[in-house]
């Protein structure tokens, strides 16, 4: 993964999307979700997408991450056109750079939190103890030394997030998506997880590209795409948040 | 690699429960009606199987033991005269009408008489050498355990067989009979209780040979020959085999045994399936997770596959323990059951078959582990 990074220049975004559309059709109707839209998403960055339900923000998360067909257009991650793989080579491109957190902490009941995390790592090929040494230190860089040990059903709300985003950092993805990952959180812990998804975009360069409609994130991301109606709005960078976020995580 | 599967089946197990319990008694409803049936219809050729008669020689088109017609006497200077043979012996089979000392009615009885000398053939393996000698004595009888309450008799007490005296002089046990009661006499008591004046020699000649492992060879060398009238020859192998399956198919029992094993195999493995689609469908997004990290659904496929296996493997392993202390307990109440390797094999591959259908059906729903449907 970091010869992935080594190879990538520095200044071309991460992700790319190239006039992509995708309509959904149930029964005779047919909905736009997104209508040639161009993006680029820089690297080592929090991009956020907030937008009121419905505006496409999920979709064109699917869409940048891999798990959903375009309609027309194309998306380039990594600098690989996701539309050119078979879904074998999608999962494998998955597997190999992308992490997810999503909304639902998706934990499975019957594994301890440094099980959940090694999980994905023992399918990268990772020997025993090297998926075991990167669950630990992927945990206790979400705080969660303590907490290993115990199961989802002892867990907080906030701490099963925390151990979802543990799950995704601990495959050392150059890629981390998240949909909205503080809307089943309260205040304090919705602060602690959008750090956190902020820290791991400064201090692993990972490109973290979160979607919420949570306006508390605004602050704290680089950079706030506005979506309405499967169209970006606006688009700008928040740097005092950097700065912001920086003082209040360290 | 962490076990999913098996944690989860531990940490959720009563979810799986239901599957398990399935498996299980599907498992071992097939193990006893097996058991029972291989025990029922194996006594069907006890007379062969129990005694040490190599070839068996009797009235031609024959279809079991208990359809015996006399054959004439003199075929046995025939069969003596074969070169590998070491002996023969007669046997006579004589359907009996029983009349007790207690008021039992009429009972049918099968009457076997055999050579009572220590080292006769008929029955060598089935009947204790001291009840055989006894047998010399005229008009002795013995009777079966499991037949003395239906009989309604007792040692030293007397009864009729086809408006003769009888008397009982020992029980036996494992000589229980289908569809009738098994009476063991000799030769000369049962030539008096034949009743049919067309009788004149004996049901079956039985033979031992040089060579135990020729018995088939030498039957059909003896089967040519038709000088001394109608007569046949078996090796006991073959006409034990006859006997079972006559049975198993004049009864109606060998398709009701298959009927009884589809039956119960579709409704294990309904059971099984729903129960292991219910625990694919609460774990969905879970799998969807996974599959949104990479893991392909070939390794989620997996899980599900091994989470069916342990299903079978648990339900086999109650089965098994059940079925063992089932089966005890029906030897001790006289019971015939018997479950061989064969039977127990078919009884593992029809459970383990169950869970790997089960299995495959559970895995169709993952298909609904689409991690698309994780954003919306």
């Amino acid at each position: 993964m970091s010869t992935a990074i080594a190879t990538k220049p520095s200044h071309s975004p991460a992700l790319r999307a190239e006039g992509v559309c995708k309509a959904f059709v149930s029964g005779k109707q047919r909905t736009q979700v997104l209508d040639r839209l161009d993006l680029s998403i820089e690297p080592a960055e929090l991009t956020l997408i907030s937008g009121p339900s419905g505006c496409g923000k999920s979709t064109l998360l699917a869409v940048l991450s891999g798990l959903q067909k375009v309609d027309a257009g194309r998306v380039l991650a990594l600098g690989s056109e996701l539309g050119q793989l078979d879904p074998r080579a999608l999962e494998r491109f998955r597997l190999q750079h992308t992490g997810f957190v999503f909304q639902g902490f998706n934990l499975f009941p019957a594994l301890s939190a440094l099980e959940q995390v090694e999980l994905p790592l023992s399918h990268m090929g990772l020997s025993r103890e090297e998926a075991r040494r990167r669950a630990r230190e992927s945990l206790e860089e979400v705080g969660l030394a303590h907490r290993m040990r115990l199961r989802p059903a002892e867990l907080s709300g906030g701490e099963k997030q925390r151990v979802a985003i543990a799950r995704a950092l601990a495959k050392q993805p150059e890629l981390l998506f998240a949909d909205e990952p503080t809307s089943a959180l309260d205040a304090a812990n919705g602060q602690i997880i959008i750090d956190i998804l902020h820290r791991i975009a400064t201090t692993h360069g990972t490109t973290v590209l979160c979607v919420s409609h949570d306006p508390r994130l605004v602050v704290h991301a680089d950079r706030v795409l506005a979506m309405e109606d499967g169209r970006i709005l606006s688009d700008r960078r928040n740097h005092a948040s950097v700065a912001d976020s920086h003082g209040t995580s360290s | 690699m962490v076990a999913l599967a098996r944690k989860t089946l531990i940490y959720e197990w009563r979810r799986f429960l239901p599957a398990i319990l399935a498996v299980g008694f599907a498992g071992l409803l097939q193990l006893l009606q097996l058991a029972l049936v291989l025990g029922i219809f194996g006594s069907t050729s006890l007379y062969i199987t129990g005694s040490s008669g190599d070839v068996w020689v009797g009235y031609p088109g024959t279809q079991s033991v208990g359809s015996g017609r006399t054959i004439d006497p003199n075929v046995e200077a025939r069969i003596l005269m074969d070169p590998a043979v070491l002996r023969v012996e007669p046997y006579i089979w004589v359907d009996g009408d029983w009349r007790g000392a207690k008021e039992t009615g009429g009972v049918s009885v099968f009457v076997s008489g055999i050579d009572p000398s220590a080292d006769g053939l008929m029955f060598s393996k089935a009947l204790a050498p001291a009840l055989r000698t006894r047998l010399a004595e005229p008009d002795a009888i013995v009777v079966d355990r499991s037949a003395v309450e239906q009989l309604g008799i007792s040692i030293g007490q007397t009864a009729t067989i086809n408006g003769h005296s009888v008397h009982v002089v020992g029980i036996s046990s494992g000589l229980r009979a289908l569809g009738g009661v098994n009476v063991l006499c000799s030769l000369d008591t049962a030539r008096r209780l034949d009743t049919d004046v067309e009788d004149s020699g004996p049901t079956y000649l039985v033979a031992k040979i040089r060579h135990p492992n020729q018995a088939n060879v030498v039957a059909q060398r003896l089967r040519g020959d038709q000088s001394f009238g109608p007569y046949t020859a078996w090796s006991a192998r073959e006409f034990a085999r006859l006997s079972v399956l006559y049975w198993l198919f004049d009864t109606g029992a060998g398709a009701g045994v298959l009927f009884l094993a589809g039956i119960v195999f579709l409704v294990g493995a309904v059971i099984t399936s729903q129960t292991l689609i219910a625990a694919v469908n609460g774990s969905v997004r879970e799998y969807a997770t996974l599959n949104a990290l990479g893991v392909g659904v070939a390794a989620l496929r997996r899980v599900v596959l091994e989470q069916a296996f342990w299903v079978g493997a648990l339900g086999l392993l109650g089965a098994s323990v059940l079925g063992v202390a089932l089966l005890m307990l029906a030897r001790s109440q006289d019971v015939p059951v018997v479950l061989n390797v064969p039977a127990a094999l078919a009884c593992i591959i029809l459970v383990m078959g169950l869970a790997a259908v089960s299995g495959l059906a559970a895995m169709r729903s993952l298909r609904r582990a689409d991690p698309a449907t994780l954003l919306r």
